[in-house]
């Protein structure tokens, strides 16, 4: 009896191993001797600029023809979870996109190599785009390169405003609600209409508001953060915000931008203007998924200020370019992030992804294209978040989203929202990092 | 021989065979099917626990060592933080948010369990009654469900009370049921956990269904028919019959669906696009905001050590239970 | 009649999210989101398939989760029946810590084990490679399937066991021939279980495998998804794609279940 156990155990056993072999056997061994460079690009390079890409790989491989490029595209949910477990196991990349906010938190805990002696190498490195400089920069260091930028415009359609009768762009805050009222009079007998589509949950445009009262989400005073979004112009951004969204907007009020795509909402239809990035209005006119019918029905201007004459400010959003301490081929990454960073790259890159390049040099390329130009001149006025160290888990704890949720659905005040969201900003910058 | 409660252990021919040949040789074979008897359970559990012991063994080591450590990102890179005992302990029974996450954990886990349950025993007691082609079809159905990804589901359901677009708000309010256009259900963690809880359910109502299915189909049909005969109706059936015969099937099914829907993570966390509010949070959300989100490891990890003593005190009837109707048989 | 209509009704109600995706993956780009719902793809088109196969990686990828789930479910069902055997059929010391063990594996989240199973898969240099996942895997099916074989295996009737050995034969081949075909409804319903978990897992494959080439089909899935928005026709395409393998599988297997509604009738 015994035999057979151990007979049928054996079996399971060689079984087993032959399987993992076999699993093991299709894993391809490394090739241990040749020099591999491994970039981690976020799946926007794949989908949008993959020539790019390909060119700085070629451009680069006919320098260095003994060292493979391996880019791996990461998804913007998980790819922090899959960084931070890397650097654990000693396995990060050697390059690494990272979001203009999610920078700070790796440059203050030391885990990205410091670039201040040899910025100089890097192309442009004078004229990179001063938002995403300060995000690459801690404590008077640099820890990456820029990559490039997005700003937001007002994307609208150019017939129902004439039908409104608005003449011209709004060229204050008031103006523009006051076209929004007029849109509203005119076209908002359709349920669904909003004059300016504004889920609730939009953080990047909403805080524009605040900043363009003269408030800011925190500052730092005498060693310290504080959140100051129960500041009184804060209060006053926000609650304005407020009576804009509530007359103009009939977005769900706890949804995003994102989903549903809010150009795509806008293709159909029945939205009159929404605040966008660049890439949103040819997305909006797309073949697949869009309406190409709109084509000449669409324009975009910057977003006025409550001060007549004046831009509100922007966030400038964007991605840099940065090498962790762990890699092992540092001279390398640093010559494959200047190729992907270079003039040519940068004008491919503009013009493919219609996004705004790392450097003010090519500004310019925008200015004479009527599709990106309202976003380009909306970039000179714009806000950033607070570079503290602990700034991303503020996002990640979703405080603005949960604030501006609960002052939409008017599950409380604007002062109280506020307060409660500066509070748990200041606890959260303030911890240990 | 062993006689515990559970009657013989081991293939009980033995003593059927043994009964015919002569003493001697029943001896001798007794004893060695006495030491084949003591070793056998451990060679055949060996591989399984070997399995675990080296891939989970070091994982579970580290994260129990994580909880008494302030481990944050700085920290990844040397694998080793600074020990402060039960700090991170303490901190977690501090704070009220904790509590009340836990007990909304509990509520979730009791209303989903209890649903999937029902609904799946039933509908695996209206699979043994369809003829042929029903209940192929219903279980190929079933079986397209399980097999729909979660991330998918999640998209699905999102969509289907999408605000704009949602196809529920169309329909309820096309059958009149009242004024569903532009109907925000997440605006209300009720209604919104309505969704979710929906949406769980759903998912898990196939695998309960079909493993209920199976073990219906292992009831012997004698049994049935006598009970039959001797008139009890279809519930009489299921209650003195069918339900004793599968307890420990539903003693297990239980259990497996108050560990996992004590860890629902996905569906919360996909249908409110990555940042679900604080109304929205359970545990698994809590420790994963905590140790990824803000990049308290040790804090994150304390948090998921109490989860599992928390489940374990919240199944350790079942756990007994089933370690006592796990007696052999 | 009745039971048929409310057979017919639950499987409306159960299939329906899914025919939401299948019909979803056959409509133009501009039909997906529309302010009235579309109920049938009209104009269908099978572009949003061609797009989503269009990727130089999905045929690797599909090699990928092949491969895995193949060896754990192969693996998990082997290693499960001898550990059931021995939960089922005999008493032993340390029996009630196994059990233990068993159910308190299942308890732990897996979003916390992340980090710690990724240094040790590193040391052990399991990183990037099929094989890591697959040992990873096989550890979070095998509680499970241990404990539903479990219930299988005592599921059936001693006497049945009983009459097979009068039969003379051996205890071993009494339970290659009674147990195992008895057991077999049981076998199946935990290899569908085994089977889905890992052919639907995400995280654990996503951030353990870092080529492209060895990826699988749920991060293939994760891919028409960037920051400009999801891509939705491929995307459900690539779901339905991706349902499939299951669904013929459990064609494959599902003889087995009524296999063992038949050896019921006929046992007496």
């Amino acid at each position: 009896m015994r035999r057979r156990y151990i007979g049928a155990l054996a079996l399971v056993a060689a079984l087993t191993i032959s399987a993992l072999t076999a699993a093991a056997g299709t894993s391809s061994p490394d090739r241990t001797n040749a020099t591999k460079i491994v970039i981690w690009l976020q799946n926007d390079a794949e989908s949008s600029w993959p020539s790019v890409v390909a060119a700085t790989n070629s451009a680069f491989k006919a320098r260095h023809s003994d060292v493979d490029v391996d880019v791996q595209y990461q998804t913007w949910g998980d790819h922090l979870t899959k960084f931070d477990a890397s650097l654990a196991g000693g396995t990060a990349p050697d390059v690494i996109e990272l979001g203009n906010t999610e920078t700070t938190r790796y440059m203050a805990n030391r885990l990205l190599q410091d670039l201040t002696t040899s910025s100089g190498s890097f192309p442009n490195s004078r004229t990179w785009l001063p938002a995403l400089k300060d995000s690459c920069t801690y404590r008077g260091r640099i820890y990456c390169v820029p990559y490039y930028a997005g700003a937001r415009a007002v994307i609208y359609r150019k017939d129902q405003y004439k039908a409104a009768g608005i003449r011209s762009a709004p060229k204050s805050l008031a103006e523009f609600q006051a076209a929004g009222v007029k849109l509203m009079k005119r076209y908002g007998k359709q349920r669904n209409y909003s004059a300016l589509y504004f889920p609730g949950r939009y953080v990047w445009a909403s805080m524009s508001f605040v900043y363009d009262y003269g408030g800011k989400i925190a500052e730092f005073k005498n060693g310290r953060w504080q959140g100051t979004l129960n500041s009184p112009q804060a209060v006053q951004g926000l609650t304005r915000l407020k009576s804009v969204v509530t007359a103009l907007s009939r977005a769900s009020k706890t949804g995003d931008e994102a989903n549903p795509q809010q150009a795509l909402v806008f293709s159909k239809g029945r939205v009159g203007s929404f605040i966008g990035n660049g890439w949103e209005w040819p997305y909006a006119l797309d073949k697949k998924v869009g309406n190409p019918s709109l084509a000449s029905k669409m324009g975009a201007y910057p977003m006025p200020s409550h001060i007549k004459g004046k831009y509100m400010p922007t966030f400038l959003g964007g991605s840099d370019l940065a090498v962790p301490i762990t890699s092992r081929n540092k001279a390398l990454a640093y010559d494959w992030i200047r190729t992907f960073t270079n003039n040519t790259q940068m004008r491919q890159l503009a013009t493919v992804g219609k996004v705004i390049p790392n450097t003010t040099t090519l500004t310019s390329l925008h200015a004479r294209n009527p599709q990106l130009a309202p976003f380009a001149n909306a970039s000179k006025s714009s806000y950033f978040v607070p570079t503290a160290p602990n700034w991303v888990q503020v996002e990640n704890a979703r405080t603005l989203q949960t604030m501006l949720q609960s002052i939409f659905t008017g599950r409380s005040s604007v002062q109280a929202a506020a307060t409660r969201a500066s509070n748990q900003i200041t606890s959260i910058l303030n911890r240990r990092t | 021989m062993s006689s515990g409660p559970g009657g013989e252990a081991g293939f009980p021919a033995t003593t059927a065979a043994a009964a015919e040949t002569p003493v001697a040789r029943r001896r001798r074979r007794a004893l060695r099917d006495r030491s084949t008897r003591a070793l056998a359970p451990y060679a055949l559990i060996a591989p399984t626990v070997v399995a675990i012991a080296a891939v989970l063994g070091y994982p579970l080591y580290l994260l129990g060592k994580l909880s008494f450590q302030q481990f944050g990102l700085a920290e990844l890179i040397l694998q080793e933080g600074p020990w402060i005992g039960f700090d991170n302990y303490s901190r977690l029974f501090h704070d009220r948010q904790f509590w009340t996450v836990v007990l909304r954990t509990f509520v979730f886990t009791f209303v989903n369990v209890g649903l999937t349950m029902v609904l799946g025993t039933l509908i695996a007691l209206l699979l043994t009654r369809l003829g042929r082609f029903m209940r192929l079809l219903l279980t190929t159905g079933l079986v397209l469900v399980w097999a729909t990804p979660v991330v998918v589901a999640v998209n699905i359901f999102r969509w289907m009370v999408d605000f704009e677009f949602g196809v529920l708000n169309w329909t309820l309010t096309r059958l009149h049921l009242g004024d569903f256009l532009n109907k925000d259900w997440f605006a209300d963690p009720l209604t919104g956990f309505g969704v979710i809880t929906a949406l769980v359910v759903w998912g898990a109502i196939p695998f309960v269904t079909i493993t209920l299915y199976a073990g219906f189909a292992q009831v012997p049909e004698e049994l049935v028919e006598a009970a039959r005969t001797d008139g009890a109706n279809a519930w009489r059936v299921f209650r003195d019959v069918t339900f004793p015969l599968m307890k420990p099937l539903f003693v297990i099914l239980v259990s497996l669906s108050i560990i996992w829907d004590f860890q629902v993570f996905n569906q919360i966390w996909l249908i409110r696009d990555g940042e679900p509010e604080e109304d929205y949070w359970l545990m698994s959300v809590y420790s994963f905001v905590e140790a990824f989100r803000l990049g308290e490891y040790g804090f994150g990890a304390a948090i998921a050590v109490v989860m599992v003593g928390i489940m374990f005190v919240a199944t350790f009837v079942y756990i007994r239970q089933m370690i006592r109707i796990g007696e052999t048989r | 009649m009745g039971l048929n209509a409310l057979a017919l009704l639950v499987f409306a109600v159960m299939i329906f999210p899914v025919y939401w995706m299948v019909s979803t993956s056959f409509k133009t780009g501009q039909n997906i989101l529309r302010d009235t719902p579309q109920w049938f793809p009209s104009p269908a088109t099978v572009s949003n398939y061609r797009d989503a196969i269009d990727d130089p990686y999905f045929w690797d990828n599909v090699k990928n989760s092949v491969i895995i789930v193949t060896a754990v479910v192969g693996i998990s069902l082997a290693l499960a029946f001898l550990a059931a055997l021995a939960l089922a059929k005999f008493d032993f010391y340390g029996r009630g810590a196994f059990i233990v063990l068993i159910i308190g594996v299942q308890m732990v989240p897996l979003n916390a084990l992340i980090i710690p199973l990724y240094i040790s898969l590193s040391r052990a240099d399991q990183l990037n490679k099929l094989s890591g996942v697959i040992v990873t895997y096989l550890t979070f099916v095998l509680p499970f399937t241990v404990w539903t074989l479990r219930g299988f295996v005592m599921g059936v009737p001693k006497e049945l066991e009983e009459a097979a050995m009068v039969d003379g034969s051996t205890r071993f081949g009494a339970f290659m021939r009674i147990l195992l075909p008895l057991v077999a409804p049981g076998l199946v319903a935990t290899s569908i279980f085994a089977f889905i978990q890992a052919w639907n897992e995400f995280l654990i494959a996503y951030v353990f495998l870092n080529d492209q080439e060895k990826q699988t089909l749920t991060v293939w899935l994760a891919s028409f998804t960037t920051s400009r928005g999801t891509d939705w026709g491929p995307l459900m395409a690539g779901a339905t794609l991706t349902a499939l393998p299951v669904v013929v599988f459990f064609v494959l297997v599902h003889r087995k279940i009524a296999y063992g509604l038949t050896a019921g009738a006929v046992r007496g």
